[in-house]
């Protein structure tokens, strides 16, 4: 049974524009609102915990992993170094003991330059280093 | 490329870690769950409505629950925590809205949706109103969404809006005003206060 205080909203509603936007807009999103609830399909909380503890735990071991892998790069990296500065020794060694060896023949200028220095180095290197990376690759399989 | 042989100790020190990542939540289970079966059908109808996509509304609901519990904060009260929840939801439905930039879907009912109604008429009318309104909140923007989703459907006070969505309180009165007279606009139920006072 409307009140007369009921009578005197509804006027008051009936005249202002923020009043009626707001009945409109709310009436409009409460329905909307029930009717979504109804029908929402939402995962148990069983699920939703089981889901996030996995993930964590994912995370977790993928964090704890990432030090080894750093540790394994900078030994490989560590390793080339290594293999670049013996190659490097002895290509001087080399070059010191060219005349008996005959490669008086051989431009000595060439092989001194930078780049053809670094070419042989890296070559040397490539030639240790790659039976040792074949194996790690396929050490997996 | 670099991967070895695991060994025991290797296992018994990922069980330590992995133990470890668990313990770091933000409750126990018991706990979420109570929480989560308090606040998940809201969360999931608010980003449901925010993104017009059902399907991801669950993929973010299962997220927001995620970061959720793995946030490093504390709470004051219940209501924080709903809030902080909320606000963790209204970020991602933003991150994934500024990656896809899709239309809005229009959320129509689903062609096998249950109902308790028994009037067909009612049905299809249940069912023009949601459309409507669907379509109307389409054109909005998805703040504004936000704002009359949580005034109006959630009921939130203008404080724990402020909350949610990481704005001043202040801001809040007018930025309602001006998306509730936009959505009232499109709906076409309300009428233009040109001149007219309250």
């Amino acid at each position: 049974m409307a009140t007369s205080r009921d009578l005197r909203a509804g006027d008051h509603v009936a005249s202002c524009a923020i009043c009626t936007d707001v009945l409109a807009v709310a009436a409009a999103m409460r329905a909307d609102s029930d009717a979504q609830w109804q029908h929402a399909n939402i995962p148990s909380s069983g699920q939703v915990w089981w889901r996030a503890e996995m993930r964590a735990r994912q995370e977790a071991i993928r964090k704890a992993s990432r030090p080894i892998t750093i540790a394994q790069g900078v030994a490989a990296l560590l390793a080339l170094a290594l293999t670049g500065t013996a190659g490097w020794f002895a290509w001087t060694w080399l070059r010191d003991q060219a005349p008996p060896l005959g490669f008086a023949s051989v431009s000595a200028q060439a092989l001194t330059s930078p780049l053809a220095l670094a070419s042989v180095v890296a070559l040397g290197a490539l030639v240790v280093m790659a039976p040792v990376a074949l194996y790690l690759v396929l050490s997996d399989e | 490329m670099f991967s070895r042989d695991v060994t025991l100790i290797d296992i018994e020190r990922l069980d330590r870690v992995t133990a470890k990542a668990v313990e770091t939540f933000q409750m126990d289970e018991d706990t979420f769950r109570a929480f989560y079966d308090r606040t998940a059908r809201p969360v999931w109808v608010y980003l449901a409505r925010i993104t017009g996509d059902r399907s991801l509304a669950d993929d973010l609901l299962q997220e927001s629950y995620y970061r959720f519990l793995r946030a490093e904060r504390r709470f004051t009260s219940d209501s924080h925590r709903c809030n902080y929840l909320y606000r963790i939801a209204t970020n991602l439905a933003h991150d994934r809205h500024r990656r896809s930039r899709h239309v809005i879907n229009v959320a129509v009912p689903a062609e096998h949706e249950p109902t308790a109604l028994v009037d067909n008429q009612d049905v299809a009318a249940d069912a023009v109103r949601r459309t409507d309104l669907g379509r109307a909140m389409a054109q909005l923007k998805p703040r504004e969404r936000e704002l009359l989703w949580l005034a109006y459907a959630h009921g939130s006070s203008h404080e724990e809006i402020a909350e949610s969505l990481g704005l001043r309180k202040a801001s809040i009165k007018m930025l309602l005003f001006r998306a509730r007279r936009r959505l009232a606009a499109l709906l076409g139920g309300g009428t233009r206060a040109k001149g007219t006072s309250a």
